[in-house]
């Protein structure tokens, strides 16, 4: 029997050691511990037949109905339902790191790895970080500690409007600094790999944190970024996190990239990639919305404040209808007529236009036609934001 | 490039604006009563503010407050779920808390807009060509040689990714060839410019061949660039690949193969005319038509130049050489763009020699299911098919591991990792070499000794020059101190105090380990003829599979070569003397010059056979002579006598001198075992040559992400060496990190998981130590923090795919694994 992984061939060896070293011992108690006689080889296959069993009725067992047995509280009756990403922040600095000292060992083991890294780096191969734990700040390290002298470029591969534009982009305008559009990624990438290879002194580091992240774990994004790898004066670095992050290669893509695994457990906690993370306990504040609703509302005219508290007013009076569309163009006007904001339509329609490029309101066409306008910012928000003008005013 | 919409939100941190060094202040907030009171104000305000000059002077702002207008200029998401608005509050990035303003203004890399960071040093600073050697010596394992030594491994990989590519070469020149030749016959016909009917017939049919590649993708690369290479010295300059990726659709694919095709062209048209080149991609549309226009005006062009110049380039190819399209991978193309690409092509074959070839990784059949009757009729295929890839890797195996010519091996272990991987994830002799690469790698940094892995004079100078340090390091290797427990007492003496005497003994003994090498070799390769042809292949059927049951353990020792020297005991005469005489040949163009006893003695058993042959008739009378007696008229009693004699005689019947002959040989061939293929790690200073940690191959090749996650959550005292965190198996310990403990509570949980529940449950589990000290007053502060670090650890099991947020039910998340790992 052949095992593809040859773990499981060393597994077994690893029970037989045991079974030999339990029958050694030949204790009464241990023996009664394991009732079974010390199990031969096609025993212990059977076993491992009965385990793989298992898992799969574990699996159909869990979904096997409909109907899920758990209990229904919520978190709205704890008293403290979601923090906010500041306090959960400091509370975090609050608590002490955990085994601080045995991480700190754990790096210290992988930073002995730096100078092999970048040996293999430059013999072709690219490499890849995986195991429990933030490898940010190893990389990091890395990154100080070797890449100073040469150019690099560093990814967040965690940073949620990431895209392969974005890194291309990067590479041929700061890089390569070359001035221009293209029409695709494609052509973007024949480019860089035509300039790569007309001038051989060029040589680019490349270090991307979470290579599996939700914005590059597609297919076409990982077909440029192993393309990208494969050029021999482009050299990767990378780290994934996802338990099926190697699903995402192909054997296409796994020669493109030519990867060297290594395993960094480092067991530091993950916090810059998770401070993206729309957390399902942090609380999400609009802060930055509300902010930037004031400033651009304390830059115009007093009738125009008036516009738009008018129609945030309405909204709010609506926000327990879920299909409400909108506040109709013409009810608005009507509205503002008669808290004499505008006289005509047209100063109302100059006065929208200012919102509308600040992005503060969204025109939507009815089924009938009608233009509706809507405030694109949740409620509460809103709500705040009405409080606080009642303030100033 | 910062600002790409002048109409960005203007967002300050409100009340924060004394904080920071704002180079260009937003209009001031008594603009309400102020000049800016008006719109026309505002604008003129932005217009002065955010001109290309303000956008430079950007870059002095602190990073993220200037991130924080890119994102809203950005077409950022007002009040978008994402936690990102968060950031910017009180005048500083609440993340990063002003840190990056602080690093020199962008040296860091965490920021609430942007995810790709540039860094280029000035030119002055700048390394122009790190030495790869360097690296090399960084390394922990002793600085000793260690220029030598990269030296030594780039020099013996170059050699032997020569080799490889050789071998490529070589076993694919078959089919290059015929290929070739396929093209050539291919379009005869266009160049007589027949005008005949039936031409015009059998011309509607685009000639393409088919090339079964086998499964392993990744190596057609080489294949396909050979062939381009072959076609391009052989047939026609005009060669366009394509792949699947870059033809989403028609029009990309006339697009692509228009412009490989028009970049080639200028090759052979000469450079005078530039302007028609940089004409060609942008502004010819991208039709069959401008297509053929193109072909007409270069084959034209050609033409008049041979006749005028008789151009040595163009004389190489035909009149009017085909236009060949590779299509890689055909499986992955889309078939509609397939089926439209020959249907449009069918109708230009006329003006346009095409040629097609496809790329094939499964069966020959994938076209007829990718294409229509309609469409295939199209076609005039030919198949051609390539080696397989195992004979590929036996082929590879041959001349990198079974030779003398290079001084590094594999060991056991590493050559099994290498084998596995190939047969059961990829079938990719690429990766096989890649794998022996690393391998070599790994042996040159980590063992200082490998500097002797070189060419045995090479190796013998390099041992004079050794150091001290050195001497010890060969005194340290196993295998040389279980030949010095063999020695005398005087010579261990000798051995580990004199440098002088040590390194004669390296030398003499590196010597034998090269002898033994050939020998070795030599052997392995008679072994392998007799038992590869024996029934069911106890010693396996591939070369290689013996190679590794030699280097395992003591061969002879083994049930397997047991039984194949019974069944070798058994085989016929003219098979024995095939084998003997492939033998005899190994042994004869063998480097090692200890055989010619051997071959003489091989010989001699063939001789020996031939006169058997005259003193077979006399035998068979014999037999004949007892079987007639039987036959004779006689009662039961003297029947059953005779017969029991014939028994008795049987059984002590001397052997035929065949037989005894059979045993002879067998014999020999087992001395001959028994003498030559001596696991390697009995020799002394395998280690030099050998690279054996199989586990750091495994761990780099195929690496089990899943595992390592599995096992870190399980069992944290795997890499926390701390005893608090020694479990006794299947409980909750208290003192485990964090994700961990989630870990563990969530594999008790089914489908979905309440979060409220298994924050409480978590909480339980932490306090359970902390009770003794827990103080009224602070308890609160400390559920706070428990709650933070519950946050945390959920967070990060979603970041690793454990879990995810569910819409079944209020505050729940769904599982998403299941058993173990």
């Amino acid at each position: 029997e052949y095992s593809a992984s040859c773990s499981e061939e060393e597994d077994e060896e690893d029970q037989k050691e045991d079974n030999t070293v339990l029958s050694g011992q030949e204790t009464p108690e241990k023996m009664k511990a394991a009732p079974a006689p010390p199990p031969s080889n096609p025993l212990a296959k059977k076993n491992k037949e009965n385990k793989m069993g298992n898992l799969v009725e574990e699996y159909f067992e869990a979904h096997s109905s409909s109907k899920v047995l758990t209990s229904d509280r919520t978190l709205q009756k704890l008293r403290r339902r979601r923090l906010s990403q500041q306090t959960l922040h400091d509370l975090l600095k609050k608590a002490p790191l955990a085994y601080a000292a045995e991480i700190k060992e754990l790096n210290q083991l992988h930073e002995s790895l730096f100078s092999k890294w970048m040996l293999q780096l430059h013999l072709g191969f690219n490499i890849v970080l995986y195991g429990l734990g933030s490898k940010r700040d190893l990389l990091e390290k890395f990154r100080t500690s070797l890449l100073q002298d040469s150019v690099h470029l560093v990814v967040n591969g965690y940073f949620p409007s990431i895209t392969v534009r974005s890194i291309l982009n990067s590479i041929t305008e700061e890089v390569l600094d070359h001035i221009g559009t293209f029409r695709s990624p494609l052509d973007q990438l024949d480019f860089i790999i035509e300039k790569f290879k007309e001038d051989s002194s060029l040589e680019l580091y490349v270090l991307i944190h979470n290579l599996d992240s939700q914005m590059l774990r597609g297919e076409r994004s990982q077909q440029i970024l192993a393309q990208l790898s494969s050029l021999p004066s482009i050299y990767l670095i990378a780290s994934v996190d996802h338990i099926n992050a190697p699903l995402m290669w192909d054997q296409a893509k796994l020669s493109l990239y030519n990867w060297l695994w290594y395993e960094t457990t480092t067991f530091s906690p993950y916090v810059e990639e998770t401070s993206y993370e729309n957390s399902l306990l942090v609380q999400q504040s609009g802060s930055l919305a509300l902010s930037s609703l004031t400033h651009v509302l304390l830059s115009l005219t007093v009738n125009a404040r008036g516009i738009f508290r008018l129609l945030a007013q309405y909204q709010l009076e609506n926000k327990g209808n879920p299909s409400y569309p909108g506040l109709s163009f013409q009810d608005f006007y009507q509205r503002c007529r008669e808290a004499f904001l505008v006289n005509s339509d047209l100063t109302l329609r100059a006065q929208l236009t200012e919102f509308r490029d600040h992005k503060l309101i969204r025109t939507k066409r009815g089924a009938d036609g009608v233009e509706y306008l809507l405030i694109p910012v949740d409620d509460s928000t809103l709500t705040d934001f009405l409080e606080k003008e009642n303030e100033d005013v | 490039m910062l600002l790409r919409k002048q109409h960005a939100a203007i967002v300050a941190p409100p009340g924060g604006r004394s904080q920071l060094p704002l180079h260009h202040p937003f209009p001031p907030a008594q603009g309400r009563a102020g000049s800016y009171h008006s719109q026309d104000g505002v604008r003129e305000w932005r217009r002065a503010h955010w001109s290309p000059f303000a956008r430079r002077r950007q870059s002095v702002l602190p990073p993220c407050v200037r991130t924080a207008f890119h994102w809203e200029a950005g077409g950022g998401r007002l009040g978008s779920t994402r936690a990102l608005p968060v950031l910017l509050a009180a005048g500083r990035c609440v993340r990063c808390r002003g840190c990056l303003w602080r690093e020199r203004g962008g040296m860091s890399t965490c920021s609430v807009s942007k995810g790709c960071f540039v860094f280029k040093p000035s030119p002055k600073k700048r390394r122009v060509s790190q030495k790869t050697a360097i690296h090399f010596r960084d390394g922990k394992n002793g600085s000793e040689d260690s220029e030598l030594r990269f030296d030594t491994c780039q020099s013996l990989w170059n050699q032997i990714k020569l080799e490889t590519e050789q071998i490529q070469e070589d076993l694919n020149k078959q089919l290059l060839d015929n290929v070739v030749s396929f093209l050539r016959r291919s379009h005869s016909e266009f160049q007589g410019k027949t005008t005949e009917w039936t031409y015009r017939m059998k011309s509607r049919e685009i000639p393409t061949a088919a090339l079964v590649l086998g499964v392993n993708v990744t190596d057609h690369d080489l294949t396909f660039r050979n062939l381009s290479e072959a076609l391009q010295n052989n047939i026609t300059p005009y060669i366009a690949l394509l792949e699947a990726k870059d033809c989403s659709g028609i029009k990309n694919l006339m697009q692509k193969l228009m412009g490989q095709l028009m970049n080639c062209s200028t090759d052979v048209a000469s450079l005078e005319d530039e302007d028609y080149v940089q004409v060609s991609q942008n502004r010819i549309r991208c039709s069959m038509k401008s297509l053929v226009d193109w072909y007409e005006s270069v084959t034209k062009k050609t033409d008049s130049e041979t006749l005028s110049k008789k151009r040595t380039s163009s004389s190489k190819h035909q009149q009017s050489p085909p236009v060949v399209v590779i299509f890689k991978d055909m499986e992955s193309f889309t078939t509609k763009v397939l089926q439209d690409f020959i249907v449009i092509s069918s109708q230009h074959i006329c003006e346009l020699p095409l040629v097609l070839i496809f790329g094939i990784a499964t069966s020959p059949m994938i076209i007829h299911s990718l294409l229509p009757h309609s469409v295939s009729s199209l076609l005039c295929i030919e198949l051609f098919q390539s080696l397989s890839c195992k004979e590929h890797l036996s082929t590879v195996i041959d001349k990198l591991l079974l030779t003398s010519r290079f001084p590094f091996k594999l060991g056991e272990k590493v050559l099994q990792v290498l084998i596995n991987i190939f047969l059961y994830h990829d079938f990719s002799v690429w990766n096989f070499i890649r794998g022996f690469q690393l391998c070599i790698v790994e042996h040159f940094y980590s063992q200082p000794l490998s500097v002797l892995c070189c060419q045995l004079a090479d190796a013998k100078e390099r041992v004079n020059s050794l150091s001290h340090d050195q001497c010890e390091n060969v005194r340290r290797l196993p295998s040389f101190r279980r030949y010095v427990e063999r020695q005398e007492a005087e010579k261990q003496i000798a051995l580990l105090t004199a440098d002088s005497f040590l390194k004669e003994t390296t030398q003499k003994l590196l010597e034998d380990l090269h002898v033994y090498h050939e020998n070795y070799v030599s052997v392995l390769r008679c072994l392998h003829v007799f038992t590869c042809s024996l029934p069911k292949y106890p010693l396996g059927k591939q070369i290689r599979e013996l190679h590794c049951a030699c280097l395992e353990n003591r061969v002879w020792e083994t049930e397997d070569y047991e039984s194949s020297l019974q069944l070798a005991r058994m085989l016929n005469k003219s098979d024995l003397e095939t084998i003997l005489q492939q033998c005899v040949e190994i042994l004869v163009s063998s480097a090692g010059n200890e055989f010619d006893k051997a071959v003489e003695k091989l010989k001699e058993f063939l001789t020996q056979f031939q006169k058997l042959e005259a003193e077979a008739f006399q035998e068979q009378d014999v037999s004949v002579s007892s079987q007639k007696e039987l036959q004779k008229k006689t009662d039961l009693y003297h029947l059953q006598k005779t017969l029991l004699e014939l028994k008795d005689s049987r059984r002590s019947k001397k052997l035929t001198k065949f037989e005894m002959l059979r045993f002879e040989v067998v014999d020999y061939i087992d001395s001959l075992v028994r003498n030559y293929l001596v696991p390697a790690d009995h020799k002394t200073l395998h280690e030099v040559v050998y690279f054996n940690t199989a586990s750091v191959l495994r761990g780099h090749l195929n690496a089990a992400p899943r595992i390592a996650l599995h096992t870190a959550l399980n069992n944290p005292y795997n890499y926390l060496k701390n005893q608090a965190l020694k479990s006794d198996g299947g409980s909750i310990s208290n003192k485990a990190p964090d994700i961990c403990i989630v870990y563990k509570l969530h594999l008790e949980c089914g489908r979905l998981i309440n979060l409220v529940d298994w924050l409480e449950a978590f909480s339980t589990v932490v306090t359970a130590v902390e009770e003794p000290n827990a103080d009224t007053a602070s308890s609160d502060q400390v559920d706070d923090i428990i709650h933070a670090r519950f946050i945390r650890a959920v967070s990060e099991l979603e970041l690793l795919g454990f879990i995810k947020p569910s819409k079944q039910k209020t505050d729940h998340v769904a599982r998403l694994t299941w058993g173990g790992c």
